[in-house]
């Protein structure tokens, strides 16, 4: 068959446009009985594994168009969509989900396009953090000019550089290197010759300290109780579109709910499991130490004393000022800390507090 | 008729019309994207990614040129793997080819290995090369040299029997056959070999880079992804392809300037 471009252009033309006007039909598809769609991007983390937890135990249904126990509740419907975290940051920042598991420190980044809103702090990480090292190196003095290798630009270098600040350290004098903490922990499981020193989190944090028995931690996220905390962010015109205030209530209900199923001795054994359960392949009794090290929020009092205590706009202050010396923003986000202010990031207690006099 | 030739005017036209269609797809898509959300970084627009090319090639707090930072030790890791994959795979290819024990001996293991991606065995191999440039390097050897050095391989088994048999009988050694006819007579399916495997070891290496490194293509990609600027990422990425699209040119070029006997253009 003979075809010159003169037929060939307007067909593919006539394609592409029936193609792109299927595309916008196809989001805007929502019937009137139908509750609300909103979604939550989620990464394997232990504090965030609960909402996988919560499918299993069906408080929310993961599928669009399905709905659960505290769906049904609040009326809503949830799509819960698991990632890797960095996908989580991107997903979250393109405004492709309506709120995503993300720490203080990663969520200012996309704040400055997508003003956003802390609705839930899950967990802080409290010992999940640390910095481990052979046991030839007993103080921090014997780090300098030595190579710290962590990933840059994270709660990993965050961790070492604050605890430099509290050990009198200069961080001039310090060399932190890229490297990913899977690789990093290998390594010095490995017993690489050039890796004497590394930052990584949970589960790497325990998997190295039980491979190799002659390396220690040397300093951890103990010594910076709720600087790092692991949350629910959600973006701000999800918030104000009808039933989002109930997505955010939804979610907040089935993170107690689950946390509730841990507290109980009955259950508590296999919710841990559950949660674990893709985490890393560590014993139940390991898993116990996870969670210990990574402090869950875990009743609504927690919660909204963080949200709503003194420390946090220290805390939030110290975090931006990390941020924008490590060249993470490119401007000064804005911090609010009540549910009025004008802000690129907002603490907000709100929703806890309405699931709270639900409860 | 299929397979008809086209005017070179037809073609020139048809070429620039789909880049013209993937520029124009980029400014709907990101068109679309700020519609949605005027402050949105994920799909710049053209005005934000002019900015995001500001930031790389001027100077940082530190005083360095980000892409040229990067492109110089990506460039140099990409050339000393190929480098390596390219001798280590003649010199393989072609003693399998000419001696059948070699071609017992390694066939099975090249194959296997073929099929092994070297992203997924990162953990092996960084036992094996340690860091730097060792493990960068033997990276993309792994990845792309069974591959090659079968391709070589394949070309000498497929050297026609009757001009070995008029070499011979002309008087020529055996490393004469090899060199001034053998080797000829493969160069070009390595150059070719070579272009097409490009591609791939330039995945491996930004693997390896995401995983291991503090510069590098790679290792700006993927710290900028988490902070998503995707302002810098894309003009990384048309850097990456400006990259290929030369190489490939180049090859090419060397293709016909060395071989003139080749076949294929």
């Amino acid at each position: 068959m003979k075809s010159s471009p003169a037929t060939v252009l307007p067909s593919l033309i006539a394609t592409l446009a029936v193609l792109a006007l299927g595309g916008c039909t196809g989001t805007e598809e929502t019937s009137e009985e139908a509750p609300p769609v909103f979604s939550l991007a989620w990464s394997e983390y232990p504090s965030w594994s609960v909402f996988g937890v919560a499918h299993i135990q069906e408080l929310i249904d993961k599928d669009q168009g399905k709905l659960s126990a505290i769906e049904k509740k609040w009326n809503v419907d949830i799509e819960l969509q698991e990632a890797d975290y960095e996908t989580c940051i991107m997903l979250y920042g393109a405004s492709e989900v309506d709120a995503a598991c993300l720490t203080n420190m990663d969520a200012l980044s996309p704040s400055l396009s997508v003003p956003s809103v802390m609705i839930l702090p899950t967990s802080t990480s409290d010992g999940a953090d640390a910095c481990i090292v052979v046991d030839s190196i007993t103080n921090v003095t014997q780090l300098r000019g030595k190579e710290v290798h962590g990933l840059e630009k994270t709660v990993s270098e965050y961790c070492f550089v604050r605890n430099l600040e509290l050990l009198g350290e200069q961080e001039s004098d310090h060399r932190f290197v890229n490297m990913d903490p899977a690789n990093a922990a290998v390594a010095l499981q490995l017993k690489e010759p050039t890796v004497e020193a590394i930052v990584v989190w949970n589960p790497f944090v325990m998997q190295t300290l039980d491979k190799r028995s002659d390396v220690k931690v040397l300093f951890d996220s103990t010594s910076i109780p709720n600087e790092i905390i692991d949350a629910v962010i959600m973006s701000q015109s999800s918030l104000d579109k009808p039933g989002g205030e109930n997505f955010a209530c939804a979610l907040i209900d089935a993170f107690y709910a689950v946390n509730r199923s841990m507290a109980d001795p009955a259950t508590a054994d296999e919710t841990l499991a559950d949660i674990g359960a893709k985490f890393a392949s560590l014993e139940l009794e390991d898993m116990k130490t996870v969670v210990k090290q990574t402090k869950f929020f875990s009743d609504p009092e927690q919660g909204k004393g963080l949200l709503t205590g003194s420390e946090l706009p220290e805390i939030m202050k110290k975090v931006v000022a990390f941020c924008m010396n490590h060249d993470m923003v490119d401007r000064e986000p804005k911090i609010g800390y009540d549910s009025q202010a004008e802000a690129d990031l907002r603490f907000d207690a709100t929703y806890i507090e309405k699931v709270q006099t639900d409860l | 008729m299929i397979r008809k030739a086209i005017s070179k005017k037809t073609r020139f036209s048809l070429g620039f019309f789909s880049v013209l269609a993937l520029l124009l797809g980029y400014t709907l898509l990101s068109d679309y994207q700020h519609r949605r959300n005027p402050k949105d970084t994920v799909i710049p627009n053209w005005g934000q990614l002019g900015e995001g090319v500001q930031k790389i090639v001027t100077p940082d707090r530190f005083g360095e040129r980000w892409l040229l930072v990067d492109a110089q030790a990506t460039g140099l890791r990409l050339f000393l793997g190929m480098t390596l994959a390219v001798a280590l795979s003649l010199l393989i290819g072609i003693h399998m080819g000419c001696f059948p024990k070699f071609e017992a001996l390694l066939y099975p293991s090249l194959s296997l290995l073929a099929k092994i991606p070297p992203t997924a065995a990162m953990a092996v191999l960084f036992v094996i090369a340690g860091r730097g440039y060792a493990l960068h390097i033997t990276v993309i050897t792994f990845g792309v040299l069974p591959t090659m050095a079968m391709a070589v391989y394949l070309a000498v088994k497929s050297f026609p029997d009757e001009l070995q048999f008029k070499a011979y009988t002309l008087g020529a050694s055996h490393s004469e056959v090899v060199w001034t006819l053998l080797f000829r007579f493969v160069l070009p399916k390595l150059i070719e070999t070579t272009r097409l495997t490009i591609g791939p070891a330039i995945v491996f290496l930004i693997a390896s880079e995401v995983a291991f490194e503090s510069s590098g293509f790679g290792y700006r990609i993927r710290l900028q992804y988490k902070l998503v600027a995707m302002d810098v990422i894309y003009p990384y990425l048309a850097v990456l392809a400006g990259f290929g699209f030369l190489i490939d040119h180049l090859l090419r070029r060397l293709e016909r300037r060395l071989c003139p006997w080749s076949q294929h253009r």
